[in-house]
């Protein structure tokens, strides 16, 4: 019971104190999102419902390394596959099949070819998850809606120059249907 | 991703492709320069000179079948992508009646290259005695004539259908496209599949590979992508695409190039692995000449250069929008697709050792001389985008974010 409750505890994630304006209109997101990046804000979310054309442009999100992660464990696992299967057949228990020679390259191809897809896709999943923050219990929530059809831009109060009254008029600005001090 | 829309780049309509008259008399030289060596060649050595004439004849015949293949698989899918770069697979079908006429030529080189035209050796050969009903001349020439017009009326409807739709702007070529090319796609998976035995793995009629059709297959996906990107980026260069066709169209046709070169190396390896391991004589034959001699640098050639080079270099999603260095991979692989029809081939010449010099360069240029010169002819005559295609704003705003 003791360490369910710490594993819990660390899962459950503190959320940072910051400033959320929510919009009804996707674009007036992506709008917002640029302009905040060209305030020289850098560590602001945007959250939608779905998938956001430009969204990443917008932000300045740069490209994820998770590909960089998938070819490394993809060669990792291509050779370990090729040194599993010469050390399984000829060095640790030697077997003859079929009168070929006991580490015979074509016949292994598939085991190193299924190596190099598990370790890849496992790790770039596993990548994903550790990039994501995830999992996460019980995160703060700004807006049910979010899931629905509202968009939210948060700044957490510890970005670069933040000015709490300079944001919110920011947000108005732009259209902004709320403004609201919260946690994310 | 950094780019903004196409909507505010500078657009000029496509119209055709101006073809120059330089162009055209450099294609028409080469397919004299191709039949002059041809001839010549009848003369001095007949069984090479019909070797390197199926080797050009196939190779080319490949990318014109995989242009109307291409266009039915985005027919059947809906897409909406490709739209602005279909015309371009389309053209290529303008060389399949060459083809046809090259199939009726190839008969005459018949007992050269098949030992079962010849009915002293089929009767001298048990084997060739047994397989005598389905593979003799007569049956392989009614077989190859119903296949081209089985091709030739799908291309009637497919392509013909969309320049049809260039100028009514009808909608329902596009709905009518779907039946035809579901039509097609199966008569296609049967007739490509008998062709490629009747014209290559009947070289070696011992021989069988139930795999033979998909690896040919495999190489016509590949070599139709490449021949594809490069017509697009000469387009492109001559600044005939503008705002029709960018780096997202020739990301995803690489990643098509990308996924048919593994394709590629997956069949190659499922057919080699299982004769391998089988190891048995009617099936190793096949292997044993192109694993032994000066045959066996060619094999590794293919590996390489057909799987492993491309495989690395188009991994990156920058190299496949990098239009040169796109350019320069589809260059290679078209290479070594007739480096593999070759390999296919010439064993069957010379099991001993490698046969390669002018002649069979300049008779694949013949054949690539003619291919040129029916393709260009076509887009020369229709507009080089489908403009009235219905979903043609789909392909304008094509937009791929990984």
């Amino acid at each position: 019971m003791d360490i369910i409750e710490k594993v819990i505890q660390r899962l459950r994630s503190p959320g940072k104190k910051g400033i959320a304006g929510i919009w009804l209109d996707e674009h007036k997101l992506v709008h917002a999102a640029r302009e905040a990046r060209k305030s020289g804000l850098t560590k602001f979310e945007a959250i939608s419902p779905f998938p956001l054309h430009d969204i990443d442009a917008a932000m300045g999100i740069p490209m994820s390394f998770i590909p960089w992660v998938t070819f490394i464990m993809g060669l990792t696992g291509f050779g370990f596959g090729t040194w599993f299967t010469w050390w399984a057949s000829s060095q640790d228990w030697a077997l003859i099949i079929g009168g070929k020679p006991m580490w015979s390259l074509p016949a292994f191809v598939p085991v190193m070819f299924e190596c190099t897809i598990l370790f890849a896709a496992l790790s770039s999943v596993g990548a994903l998850i550790w990039l994501c923050g995830l999992p996460k219990i019980d995160p703060p929530v700004i807006d049910p809606d979010l899931t629905s059809h509202k968009f939210a831009l948060f700044v957490p109060e510890d970005d670069t120059g933040f000015n709490a009254a300079n944001i919110e008029k920011m947000f108005k600005d732009m259209g902004a249907v709320e403004v609201k001090r919260t946690e994310f | 991703m950094g780019h903004g829309h196409s909507d505010n780049v500078q657009r000029v309509t496509p119209g055709p492709l101006p073809v120059s008259s330089t162009f055209k008399a450099f294609f028409l030289v080469l397919m004299v320069l191709g039949a002059a060596v041809f001839g010549y060649l009848l003369f001095t050595d007949k069984e090479r000179a019909w070797h390197a004439y199926l080797a050009g004849y196939f190779y080319f015949f490949l990318i014109a079948i995989g242009g109307l293949f291409f266009s039915s698989i985005q027919h059947v899918t809906k897409a909406g992508w490709s739209v602005n770069v279909r015309r371009f697979c389309e053209a290529f079908t303008a060389f399949l009646p060459y083809a046809f006429v090259g199939a009726l030529v190839l008969f005459a080189g018949g007992k050269s290259l098949f030992d079962w035209f010849d009915s002293a050796k089929v009767h001298a050969d048990h084997l060739l005695e047994h397989k005598q009903s389905y593979l003799n001349p007569t049956f392989f020439v009614v077989r190859v004539i119903v296949f081209f017009a089985l091709w030739l009326l799908f291309t009637k409807k497919l392509v013909g259908g969309s320049l049809e739709q260039d100028k009514t702007g009808d909608e329902n070529i596009t709905h009518k496209s779907v039946g035809w090319s579901i039509a097609f796609l199966l008569v296609f998976s049967i007739s490509f599949s008998l062709f490629c035995v009747d014209l290559i793995m009947a070289l070696q009629p011992h021989w069988f590979s139930t795999i033979f059709g998909v690896y040919c297959f495999a190489g016509l996906f590949q070599s139709t992508m490449a021949a594809m990107i490069l017509f697009i980026l000469f387009c492109r260069k001559q600044g005939l695409l503008t705002g029709y066709v960018d780096e997202n169209h020739l990301h995803d046709l690489g990643k098509f190039m990308f996924a048919f070169t593994v394709f590629w190396a997956y069949i190659a390896y499922s057919q080699y692995m299982l004769i391998w391991y089988a190891n048995l004589p009617e099936e190793t034959i096949f292997y044993i000449p192109r694993v032994t001699g000066s045959w066996v640098y060619v094999s590794a050639a293919l590996l390489l250069f057909k799987f492993v080079v491309p495989f690395f270099a188009l991994l990156s999603r920058r190299a496949k929008r990098n239009p040169a260095f796109l350019g320069a991979i589809a260059v290679l692989i078209l290479i070594m697709q007739y480096v593999d029809l070759y390999w296919l081939i010439y064993p069957n010449l010379s099991a001993e050792k490698v046969v390669f010099g002018v002649p069979e360069i300049v008779i694949w240029a013949g054949f690539a001389g003619m291919f040129m010169f029916a393709v260009t002819r076509f887009l020369s005559k229709h507009p080089i985008v489908p403009l009235k295609d219905p979903r043609i704003q789909e392909s304008m705003h094509h937009h791929v974010v990984y």
